[in-house]
């Protein structure tokens, strides 16, 4: 009893996102200059191989990107923390920023295909969690979103113990080798359409932890992703807007449709 | 249709003459006792109805026996307890007929006889009115399941002895009180207990009486035979004990309160509160027992427990002069005496269905076993729903009216009444509890669960003579729900003679409509449930494939969710012993649960030297047990001085001619000297 | 060094804290035991001759060893001869000559797959049954299998199988310069991440002389102890969340994602990771003085308040009481860590009894000592340990404020050579065994985080507990699978 009186003493704590913009203004993955040009020894920065050449430009690939912060401190110039919740993208090869115009057409499509595919669930969408060979931080994040500060129930966004009653796959971790079999008994025991999410950089490339011998590379090598979530770990706002993206409930424009 | 009784009975003796003569041999003569003996059950069943109609049937047994005035009479309760027992003897008798046509089923002759003998003593037993023809017949009654119960070779003698030594008591007790009654009225024709007046002797005679009957149907504290009894009785003729031979039980129960009528009110109370006790006990056994013979064994005593209950709801009536009470207990009482003959009759016929088809009655052993056996799973599944009392089945009706009945107290003034009937209330509620989930285990692991590592091997299903008994008794347990109007009224004939038909018939408040015989108090319709309820079962399955265009069968088949597990070697589900674990620790006072669990330690090390093949596996030992309260605490401490009264009474009989003269010499100085003094 | 010499220093009073082992089967595997002492630690070498794949096991003398030896059968292929039941548990494989991890070792290989066929049950005894629990579990919760062994009800023995998600980080660790491999320690076990950065760094700095400045020194101890109160707050969730406390569940929820904002309020990241770096911290907290203070004193005040409203709610200490015992034989024999181990009489805590960093500067009330070892001691622990963290808070934002130019970190030199380094995490005392080669890379790491020391007697923590114990037990250890298997 006296915890109904407790639960009432600091009103409505629940942010406004995704109606209204708000952002905890994480410093977890970082993103080149526009027009970067590139310079001997900025790929030394990277402790796991993100930042690279393109025609002379600097790009980054945020799947790759652990948030260490070394090329920010470094070179405060070339490199700054990416901002905003919409991090996640539907190509693993968008992730490598700055983005190029020819992949939009791409990515256009590819949402497209997604909206089709998830019509049925976009209102009402039950998530299975399974980690890979995560580092335990991933886990919090995602537990997090059902705390009263995102509280996803009000978006109609559930977790399930059982993935029969799954539409959607969020697996953290960069694929042990010891979970490929369960990754795919779960994948297999969720019913049709099923949307994959790889959430946090370890998932998405296998981040720091690969190369091993004990992990694959990210577990776009054991299953088809959809939605791949940088970060390390992603911050809940950034799962969050994932997993709008993944059931397409996320214009372009960012804002919940 | 005085002939169909002569008929009955003739039946029956040309059965155990067969047996006797023909023995086992052939092939073709083994299933001869049983096949007559259903003929014999359908002649009686039809002398039942024809009773219950008011056909007067009386035959004369002056011409046989030298004491008297003996007639086997038909008036309408024994019309009504003949239709119930031998209606479920039919089916029965032709299962028995079915297992006992397969090979080496039957090895020697002599249960053929027995089986002959139950059934044509529980004729006698419920048509006698002479006190001598009575005990005569019970006694055989005794007799025969003796016979039964010793018949397996290689099988512990401990349930026969219990068996008939508890018969005995049971003998004795009926003995001893009618003779006092007979000693008041001045008559041993039964009939004549009924103008007897109210004293200290009839009310001992009363308690006596009761006493003989509650050993036979199963009651606290005298039930300890029933479950070993059961189980060691062979195949099917556990049904002809416990679905068809019990009634003689009831039908004693019954017949006293019509001649004796008002039971001294201690009586009463003690039955009702005896009654919730055995209820709660035999639930509490047959939940936790890992055999399925035990289980259905313990659900009798749970029955006898209920039936009791309602029974003793009418003794309280009767004390105290309310009809209506008397008629809503007996009622309750007759009504669960039905489902039961029929769903324990189903249950044990199906578990001899299983146990010949796979030559075991270990639950464990057992999952499954409905998608393998279609015949005999499907009839333990509806005998178990029906002793669960879920809707549709006869032991739902039956266990709407006992509560109801026992909500009756309400209408008694005396603390002394209101309070065990109370506390009865909430036993029995709390039995009909655990019924749920002690036949929840049998339908959803033994029946339709899923396989596990040690099950049985299987030869076949029971033969379509047995699948036809099967048939008949499921199909009896899912419509006397329906026509539950129809049974009131057939009842409320039967019972004319301890309530006027007018009372009971009140319980029927429209002619679909039942009420527990007061108005105004609540109603029930079993007739348009089981009308309304597959019809919406029908309308969803309907609506599903309407609105799934097609889609409904095709579906993608995957492996049952198991938290994505490799898997565990070995035994990896919810075994039956398992799944009653809880219940063994929640009734922990009842059962007194013993269990241990020890650690098998390794002896050597490091796992490369281990020269036992996967040494790991030898890990933990863990055993739990209960035990039977009444046995323990009751019996057990009677055993010792039991022996030595025994082996002394041993020295008196040794076999020398002149001692044996000494004693019917002392004996007959004793009667005299008595018969001196009381003059 | 001999076996003698490690028993004899245990009865002398030194505590069984760890064994690694080192190089593989064909150059002879060294075994490193960590052995602490109320006032330091130390490490004593066993050394196996070139192709002897067996010794006898440590754990008949020392039960601690129990999982360490099965460890390292996994990761070698040495087996400890004597040993209980050396089954797998890091990385299942039949016994064969195909190539194993051999952390320290010349050569890996770079591919090894756990081989589910090594897997053993133990199951016999009428009616027994394994339960398989895991690895992917109801709710969100890291890959683990818990084979509950029962009989229906009663939970006789669980089975623990952690080796899903078995990352290899130690070989990864090889040939790392420290600056890189203070990044890959705050991935060990995510959750404690400035604990491991903390106890990765101790050990540099070891080797290399170097003195941490003061300021870096408390900032450092500033997000040690706000992780510790992160992980508290979430122990407390997950109870309350096993005894369907709605609201409670939400409140702590809240209080956590507070405490999260306010470390990426200081630092950018909400689990403080990049913040230690080898010989200080990277940069100076993002947030002022003024506002770190007041935020960390509403948080105190809210979260005394509902800690304070738990611990008064009956329905849920009937619970916690008596669920989960370990008595204090049993836990000082194991030399249990953290909050288990504090529960249970084992009062060692590496900030006092081996103080680095701040703490040493700091003060703290008497503790108070509790020995009930169940599930409710361990939740008293912990809030005790909350409170304690809010004191230091306070102290360190006093003291912060005399120094807020000084340099953040001493620059640490190439090293070579071996120490270990320890911090204590929310999850008990973590180590890390280092030694550099001579080019300054870390040629073998051997972290031990508290959460594979108190797993190993989580099975033996069920005496009399029923299913429906089973969360509280398991939240009540607070333990992070990640940092179990590595």
């Amino acid at each position: 009893m006296p915890w109904i009186f407790r639960g009432l003493r600091n009103g409505v704590l629940t942010t406004g996102y995704p109606r209204r913009p708000d952002t905890d203004d994480v410093r977890s993955i970082a993103r080149p200059a526009e027009r970067a040009t590139w310079e001997p020894g900025l790929d030394e920065l990277c402790p796991t191989g993100a930042i690279r050449e393109e025609h002379g430009r600097v790009r980054l690939d945020q799947g790759r990107c652990i948030g260490c912060g070394a090329c920010v401190t470094a070179r405060p110039g070339t490199f700054s923390w990416q901002e905003g919740n919409d991090v996640a993208q539907l190509s693993r090869a968008a992730l490598v920023v700055p983005e190029l115009a020819e992949t939009d057409a791409d990515l256009r499509q590819l949402r497209r295909a997604l909206s089709r595919r998830t019509k049925a669930l976009r209102r009402s969408v039950h998530i299975r969690h399974v980690d890979a060979g995560s580092d335990g931080a991933e886990e919090w994040e995602i537990l997090a979103l059902t705390n009263p500060v995102y509280d996803v129930h009000r978006l109609g966004i559930f977790f399930t113990a059982s993935p029969r009653h799954a539409d959607l796959l969020l697996v953290t971790g960069a694929g042990s080798h010891g979970m490929a079999a369960p990754l795919a008994r779960t994948l297999e025991a969720m019913p049709r359409p099923v949307v994959v999410i790889a959430a946090g950089t370890d998932a998405v490339s296998g981040g720091l932890v690969s190369p091993s011998y004990a992990t694959a590379d990210g577990i776009g090598d054991l299953l088809p992703v959809d939605v791949w979530v940088p970060g390390s770990p992603p911050s809940p706002f950034r799962l969050l807007s994932a997993i709008l993206l993944a059931t397409g409930r996320l214009t372009a424009a960012g804002r919940e449709r | 249709m005085t002939g169909a009784l002569i008929g009955g009975l003739s039946l029956f003796g040309l059965a155990l003459l067969g047996d006797l003569v023909l023995g086992v041999r052939h092939g073709w003569a083994r299933p001869l006792p049983y096949l007559l003996g259903a003929a014999a059950a359908v002649a009686l069943t039809v002398t039942g109805a024809a009773g219950l109609a008011g056909q007067p049937i009386r035959l004369n047994l002056d011409a046989f026996l030298g004491f008297g005035a003996a007639d086997l009479a038909v008036d309408r309760l024994s019309a009504l307890f003949l239709v119930i027992s031998f209606g479920v003897a039919v089916p029965v008798s032709l299962a028995c007929a079915a297992w006992a046509a397969r090979p080496d089923r039957v090895r020697a002759r002599g249960l053929g006889c027995a089986y002959a003998l139950t059934c044509a003593s529980v004729a006698i037993v419920i048509t006698a009115d002479h006190v001598f023809v009575f005990l005569f017949a019970w006694e055989t009654l005794t007799l025969a399941f003796y016979l039964i119960t010793a018949h397996r070779r290689g099988y512990t003698a401990t349930p026969a002895i219990v068996t008939i030594a508890l018969g005995k008591v049971s003998g004795a007790a009926l003995l001893v009180g009618l003779l006092l009654l007979a000693a008041q009225s001045g008559s041993f024709s039964l009939p004549s207990f009924a103008t007897l007046p109210h004293t200290g002797v009839r009310d001992t005679a009363y308690a006596l009486l009761v006493l003989g009957f509650a050993v036979k149907v199963g009651l606290l504290p005298v039930h300890v035979w029933m479950p070993r009894g059961y189980r060691a009785a062979p195949g099917p003729l556990r049904a002809v004990m416990a679905g068809v031979a019990v009634n003689v039980g009831f039908y004693g129960l019954w017949r006293t309160l019509a001649l004796l009528h008002q039971p001294p009110a201690w009586l009463a109370v003690v039955v009702l509160l005896l009654g919730g006790a055995t209820a709660l006990l035999g639930i509490a056994h047959a939940t936790v027992q890992t055999d399925l013979a035990e289980v259905v064994a313990y659900s009798s005593v749970e029955n006898a427990g209920l039936i009791t209950v309602g029974y003793a709801v009418a003794m309280i009536g009767a004390a105290t002069s309310i009809a209506p009470l008397v008629a809503i207990g007996l009622l309750a009482a007759t009504l669960q005496t039905i489902a039961h003959a029929l769903a324990k009759s189903l249950l044990f016929t199906a578990t001899a269905g299983i146990e010949d088809a796979t030559g075991t009655t270990e639950l464990d052993h057992l999952r499954g076993i409905g998608h393998r056996l279609r015949c005999s799973g499907t009839g333990l599944a509806i005998g178990a729903l029906t002793l669960a009392g879920l809707p549709l089945t006869a032991g739902f009706v039956s266990e709407w009216f006992l509560l109801e009945a026992l909500m009756q107290q309400f209408r008694l003034g005396a603390l002394g009444y209101t309070l065990p009937l109370a506390v009865t209330g909430a036993l029995v509620a709390l039995t009909a509890g655990f019924a749920a989930v002690a036949f929840v285990r049998i339908v959803g692991l033994t029946v339709l669960g899923p396989r596990g590592p040690h099950d049985a091997e299987l030869t076949r299903d029971t033969g379509p003579l047995g699948k036809f008994g099967i048939g008949l008794l499921g199909a009896g347990c899912l419509a006397v729900a329906a026509v539950a109007p129809l049974q009131v009224r057939i009842i409320a004939a039967g019972l004319d003679s301890v309530v006027p038909g007018g009372v009971t018939s009140s319980a029927l408040k429209a002619p679909w409509v039942v009420q527990p015989v007061f108005a105004d108090f609540s109603s029930l319709s079993p007739s348009w449930l089981a009308v309304v309820l597959p019809a919406l079962l029908a309308g969803a399955g309907l609506l599903c494939l309407l609105f799934a265009r097609g889609r409904m069968f095709a579906v993608r088949r995957v492996p049952a969710w198991r938290s994505a597990t490799g898997g565990v070697a070995g035994e990896n589900q919810y075994t039956p012993f398992a799944f009653t674990n809880p219940t063994r620790k929640v009734l922990a006072n009842v059962l007194l649960t013993r269990a241990e669990l020890r650690t098998v330690e390794r002896r050597s090390g490091g796992r490369d030297d281990d020269p036992r093949a996967d040494a790991g596996g030898a890990h933990l030992g863990y055993t739990s047990d209960v035990v039977e309260a009444v046995e323990r605490f009751l019996y057990r401490p009677m055993r010792r001085p039991l022996r030595i009264a025994v082996r002394t009474a041993k020295r008196l009989q040794n076999g020398r001619l002149d001692a044996y003269v000494g004693y019917l010499l002392i004996a007959f100085v004793a009667v005299l000297a008595l018969v001196l003094v009381l003059t | 060094m001999s076996r003698e010499e490690i028993l004899g220093r245990m009865a002398a009073g030194a505590r069984f804290a760890a064994l690694a082992g080192d190089g593989d089967v064909t150059e002879g595997v060294r075994m490193h035991v960590v052995l602490a002492r109320p006032d330091g630690i130390d490490v004593v070498d066993l050394q196996l001759p070139p192709g002897v794949d067996r010794y006898p096991a440590l754990t008949p003398r020392i039960p601690a060893a129990f999982w360490y030896e099965r460890k390292l059968h996994d990761l070698f292929g040495v087996v400890a001869q004597g040993h209980p039941r050396l089954d797998p548990l890091v990385l299942p494989h039949p016994d064969g000559n195909e190539p194993l991890p051999s952390p320290g070792a010349a050569f890996h290989p770079t591919h090894v797959e756990p081989d589910e066929r090594a897997l053993r049950s133990h199951v016999m005894g009428t009616g027994l049954f394994s339960l398989p629990h895991g690895p992917v579990r109801s709710g969100v919760f890291e890959a683990v299998e818990y084979v509950v062994e029962t009989p229906g009800e009663d939970i006789p023995h669980v089975n623990v199988r952690p080796h899903f998600k078995h990352r290899g980080l130690e070989v990864r660790f090889e040939g790392m310069t420290p600056g890189r491999g203070v990044l890959l320690a705050e991935r060990v076990e995510g959750i404690a991440s400035v604990a491991h950065a903390l106890a990765f760094c101790h050990a540099v700095e070891e080797l290399a002389g170097a003195q941490v400045p003061l300021a870096a020194q408390l900032l450092r101890s500033l997000h040690a102890e706000l992780e510790r109160i992160a992980n508290h707050l979430d122990v407390a969730m997950k109870l309350a969340e096993a005894a369907g406390l709605a609201v409670a569940l939400a409140r702590f929820g809240w209080h956590k994602e507070r405490v999260l904002r306010l470390v990426s309020a200081l630092c950018g990241n909400r689990f403080g990771r990049g913040v230690v770096v080898p010989g200080g911290v990277r940069a100076l907290p993002l947030l002022g003085r003024d506002e770190l203070k007041a935020r960390v004193d509403t948080l105190r005040r809210d979260i005394s308040g509902d800690a304070a409203a738990l611990m008064q709610t009956a329905s849920f200490l009937d619970r916690l009481r008596g669920t989960g015992p370990l008595d204090e034989d049993f836990t000082l024999q194991h030399g249990l860590l953290g909050p288990v181990g504090r529960a249970g009489g084992h009062e060692d805590d590496a900030r006092w009894h081996r103080p680095y960093d701040a703490y040493p500067k700091l003060s703290r009330r008497p503790v108070t000592h509790r020995s009930d070892g169940d599930a409710m001691a361990r939740l008293r622990v912990r809030w005790d340990e909350v409170t304690e963290s809010f004191d230091l808070l306070a102290q360190i934002v006093e003291l912060f404020g005399d120094h807020p130019d000084e340099v953040l970190s001493t620059r640490v030199e190439p090293v070579t050579g071996r120490a270990v380094g320890w911090a204590e995490a929310p999850q008990g005392e973590v180590l890390y065994l280092l030694e550099a080669g001579t080019d300054g890379r870390l040629r073998r790491c051997a972290p031990r985080s508290a959460s594979f020391h108190n797993l190993a007697v989580f099975s033996s923590a069920f005496r009399g507990d029923i299913l429906t114990d089973f969360p509280f037990v398991e939240a009540s250890f607070g333990l992070s699978i990640a940092g179990v298997v590595m």
